[in-house]
């Protein structure tokens, strides 16, 4: 009696771990659909768009590294935001401003392809008038959260921010991978 | 397939040396205990690899990076807008150029202590260094003077307005010339900064400040903050423009991790670097040692200090010597001295006084009085309370602050009787109330409170102001009957505290505001500046284990009669300008405490403390007289503090910017300079006329850090949390259903529903390892 229960009871268990992570992965994903449109559509009329009616962030850019599909990046780097996408942290530059921009993601997620990320990769920028910036890599870096600040810094610039290491199991850890991009050009309407 | 996935290959029993087949049908018949040990044991496989991958995480930053050179330090000159400054060593830790050691000589006359703190800024790298070190002092203090120890030699700072003193420290810097600037950015934070520190050099800053002793409830005390909490700074981050670009400036010459925002405009200067103290113990720096000479002038009971070892000698002349006993410690925790005298002793009055005869605007009389209303004689009579407990559940609180809070709130749940009402408001980015309005003590109500108290977690941002409203507004003001009381349990680690003290300033209505001070570094200005607007008091709790002492302090401030209506009158002819202006509302153990200064009329008579408690009248009288206990000054720096203290409080309620605001800042100005004091608007500066560095050497900046609060968790204050933990959870799911197959397996009565299962098993499973193995086949995944 007690082992069909004690099957029965792991069974579900392990449908409910593996069906949370799924959640996890499949909010990632679909959210980013929901926020593109949202995206166009701010673009098209100007006006912040929440993807949905409940949401507390609403897209501030499109972010496309070389050789990867885009990325809408929401608003604040608070937990919320980055469930759905890559947020752009509050206190950092908007894209082409005189200001690094910080974007951050989950590393199991969006920014799971950032490892992929070389010296000399280009990265793309759309801002919410549609123009597009290009940066390109031109450091990786990994710090200790604990004792060092975010480089935000007044001039044009890109940061990418993860947490490291990459395959790491347990989340929270003080590690962070850091992408710096410095600012190529834009201001040319460019469809990619 | 399965199978043999889950247990390998079997050999041909004829090939081993194996157990006979009875033991397998013993083994088959006995059960699952085999299956067990399997089970721990790739429970165990599992953990430890698990543990293995982390580790092995961990070690490699050191390895991928190798290549990049990381900047130590960051020259001044070398700072141009864009480049990317990483201040981090190897492996991520961060080595500060400037080490520190502190040396405090505290004597305590009376009522008031004089304290000597001497820091030596040590520069270990090659590099000519800038010093720059946010320094916590305590809450009330007259910072009295400041020098440059070279030696022998002594070179006396002077106060300037704080504009000007900026400035000409910025020109000896830029001069190569050595130099020493004090500024004040909160009543107890002040930034020290020493310029042109040559490769090798110790640089010795001294720095004096005369400090009231609190007496309360029998006991005096005397706290000196070492470190600080990490402040929260709320509102939005100030636009580029508005800076016009200068942010870098301002977040480097502060040693900020904050930039400005619209509520706290100096956040770089209030938010210094965090280092935990192993870190800094292994390069040496940050040691404090601490010696009293404590002149009580009365036989004492006890002398103690509850976060540090002390020794304690008893002198000649009422005269007591305390050394730490470890000799120098970490600065991560306050320093508290608690000394009590003998029962039939205790002061009930106390008059100290000081003629300074000088030329300047200093010179007079100046008075300290301390005086206890009556205790003896009134019933307490226990009136109907309302009570809001708020509790901050912030970040900063995360370790054992917020341990400290809860075991301190439910305490004070159960201290609560039967007609009483309560609620508990928890907040961090948020306010949430517990219940909608404040519900009576029932035994019912306490146990749902408790629940929800035991499972909060300490962690988001420190909204205080909404939590604040929240709490005030709880409480219906018409109702005359109950006694309106606010606990709030903070470790007070804001940067807007100015904004909050307008908060309750403005919604107080007649509701007591009463504020617990938690952690090992907690805000005190905070804490009694909001217990002074909220017409209540303060107690702090640094250690888990003075939660009941402490807290049982509060109650006898809670539930006993309040001193009120207090009014004090001075002998005929005799002009006095004493501080505080009006005289707060004493609680249970509590003295007036103030400073006067006093001119004309003959230097007799009695000071009369009138007063009511408990719907009775009473009246206190001390009789003046001259004593010279040789205060060396201290009461003359003490009194102006203290005006200071006053003209702040006015100008806030009226606000900095108008026409009467600035009055009482050209008031403060000319009081600091008369007294030369550190004040809002005051620094000291001291320069060294001879010129050190040649115009080749360049000057580095060398943040000096603060030490992380013992028992606190550091906080990852910039950088934001970047993972899910979703692989986490797939080894569970992974875990869980190897196990499930497992106990499936070898079973003799398989129901239907069980083949099914199976079945379905069967089914899922090859799709579960799908999912496995293409993480595992990703570029970068799992290392082996």
């Amino acid at each position: 009696m007690i082992r069909p229960l004690l099957f029965l009871v792991c069974f579900v268990a392990g449908l409910w771990q593996l069906g949370s992570a799924a959640w996890l992965l499949a909010k990632a994903q679909l959210a980013q659909l929901l926020i593109v449109s949202a995206w166009e559509e701010q673009l098209q009329g100007g006006a912040p768009q929440k993807p949905w009616p409940w949401a507390d962030t609403w897209p501030v850019a499109k972010l496309k590294l070389e050789g990867q599909s885009p990325l809408i990046v929401l608003a604040g780097g608070s937990g919320q935001a980055l469930a759905f996408g890559p947020g752009l942290l509050s206190g950092s530059g908007s894209p082409g401003e005189n200001r690094t921009t910080v974007i951050a993601a989950h590393r199991d997620t969006h920014f799971a392809g950032l490892d992929r990320v070389r010296r000399g990769t280009s990265i793309y920028l759309q801002d919410k008038y549609g123009r597009w910036h290009t940066y390109r890599v031109s450091e990786m870096r990994i710090v200790d959260s604990e004792s060092e600040r975010l480089p935000v810094f007044a001039e044009r610039g890109l940061l990418l921010v993860t947490c490291y290491p990459f395959n790491a199991l347990a989340a929270g850890g003080p590690l962070r991978y850091l992408v710096y991009a410095e600012y190529q050009s834009g201001g040319e309407l460019v469809r990619l | 397939m399965n199978r043999v996935m889950l247990f390998g290959q079997r050999f041909h029993k004829d090939d081993l040396m194996l157990p006979t087949e009875e033991y397998y049908r013993r083994r088959q018949r006995s059960g699952g205990l085999g299956r067990w040990i399997l089970f721990i044991v790739v429970v165990l496989a599992v953990v430890i690899a698990a543990i293995g991958a982390e580790v092995n995480a961990q070690e490699l930053p050191g390895e991928v990076d190798t290549d990049a050179a990381f900047l130590e330090t960051v020259t001044l000159d070398e700072v141009k807008a864009g480049d990317l400054l990483f201040t981090g060593a190897e492996m991520g830790r961060y080595i500060p150029a400037v080490h520190l050691a502190s040396q405090v000589k505290i004597v305590i006359r009376g009522l008031v202590a004089d304290v000597q703190l001497q820091q030596k800024f040590q520069n270990t790298s090659d590099n000519w260094q800038e010093a720059i070190y946010a320094l916590p002092l305590p809450e009330q203090t007259a910072v009295a003077r400041l020098q440059i120890q070279l030696g022998e030699r002594l070179i006396v700072g002077k106060v300037r307005e704080r504009k000007q003193a900026a400035k000409i420290y910025k020109a000896a810097r830029a001069a190569g010339k050595r130099a020493a600037l004090l500024e004040q950015q909160r009543p107890n934070l002040f930034t020290n900064k020493v310029a042109n520190i040559a490769p090798g050099e110790v640089v010795q800053v001294n720095i004096r400040y005369i400090q009231p002793v609190t007496y309360d409830g029998g006991t005096f005390s005397l706290r000196m903050p070492t470190t600080l909490t990490p402040r929260y700074i709320p509102g939005e981050s100030v636009p580029v423009h508005a800076l016009g670009g200068d942010e870098l400036n301002l977040v480097t010459q502060h040693n900020g991790w904050a930039l400005p925002t619209n509520q706290v405009p100096d956040a770089p200067a209030i938010t210094p670097l965090m280092q935990p103290a192993e870190e800094l113990h292994a390069i040496g720096s940050h040691k404090m040692a601490i010696e009293v000479e404590l002149h009580s002038g009365l036989p004492l009971a006890q002398v103690s200090s509850p976060y540090h070892k002390i020794d304690v000698e008893d002198q000649e002349g009422g005269r007591y010597d305390v050394h730490l006993r470890e000799g120098a410690v970490s600065m991560d925790r306050d320093f508290v001295l608690r000394w009590q005298p003998h029962a039939s002793a205790l002061p009930r009055a106390a008059l100290f006084s000081e003629r300074i005869d000088a030329t300047s605007e200093k010179a007079g009389t100046y008075l300290q009085v301390m005086l206890l209303p009556p205790d003896d004689g009134i019933r307490s009579q226990r009136l109907q309370r309302e009570v809001v407990f708020v509790i901050d559940t912030s970040g900063s609180m995360s370790g054992n602050s917020i341990r400290q809070a809860k075991e301190s709130l439910i305490l004070a749940l159960a201290r609560l009787s039967v007609n009483d009402r309560f609620n508990v408001i928890a907040f961090n980015s948020a306010s949430r109330a517990l219940f909608p309005r404040p519900v009576v003590a029932s035994a019912e109500n306490i146990r749902r409170a408790r629940q929800e108290i035991e499972i909060l977690n300490a962690e988001g941002g420190t909204e205080m102001a909404p939590a604040l409203r929240l709490a005030l507004e709880q409480q219906l003001p018409g109702d005359i009957n109950l006694v309106h009381q606010v606990v709030f349990i903070t470790d007070g680690a804001v940067g807007n505290e100015q904004a909050l003290f307008e908060v309750i300033h403005q919604h107080l209505n007649n509701t007591r505001l009463f504020t617990v001070g938690i952690g090992s570094a907690p805000n005190n200005h905070f804490m009694r500046k909001a217990a002074q607007f909220g017409r209540g008091a303060f107690v702090t709790i640094g250690d888990i284990t003075e939660v009941r002492e402490r807290m049982h302090a509060l109650f006898t401030k809670l539930e006993n009669p309040v001193a009120t209506d207090l009014q004090l009158s001075w002998p005929e002819g005799l002009v006095a300008d004493a501080y505080p202006k009006r005289i707060p509302d004493l609680y249970r153990g509590e003295p007036l405490q103030l400073v006067a200064r006093v001119e004309g009329g003959n230097f007799q008579g009695e000071i009369k403390l009138r007063g009511r408690m408990a719907d009775k009248q009473f009246v206190r009288k001390l009789a003046l007289k001259v004593d010279e206990s040789g205060h060396g000054g201290s009461l003359g720096s003490l009194w102006a503090r203290s005006k200071i203290e006053s003209l702040r409080d006015q100008q806030m309620q009226i606000g900095e910017s108008s026409d009467t605001g600035q009055v009482l800042r050209e008031q403060i100005l000319q009081l600091a300079l008369a007294h030369q004091l550190a004040s809002p608007y005051t620094s000291f500066v001291a320069v060294e006329e001879k010129v050190v560095r040649n115009e080749k050497d360049k000057l580095a900046r060398g943040p000096v850090t603060n030490v992380v609060p013992r028992g606190q968790v550091l906080q990852r204050q910039a950088y934001p949390s970047t993972a899910t933990g979703v692989y986490t959870q797939l080894l569970a799911a992974l875990g869980l259903f190897s196990f499930a197959a497992l106990l499936s397996r070898g079973r003799k009565l398989r129901s239907n529903m069980v083949h099914q299962l199976r079945y379905l098993l069967r089914k899922v499973m090859p799709d579960v390892r799908c999912t496995q193995n293409s993480f595992e086949a990703r570029p970068g995944g799992v290392r082996p």
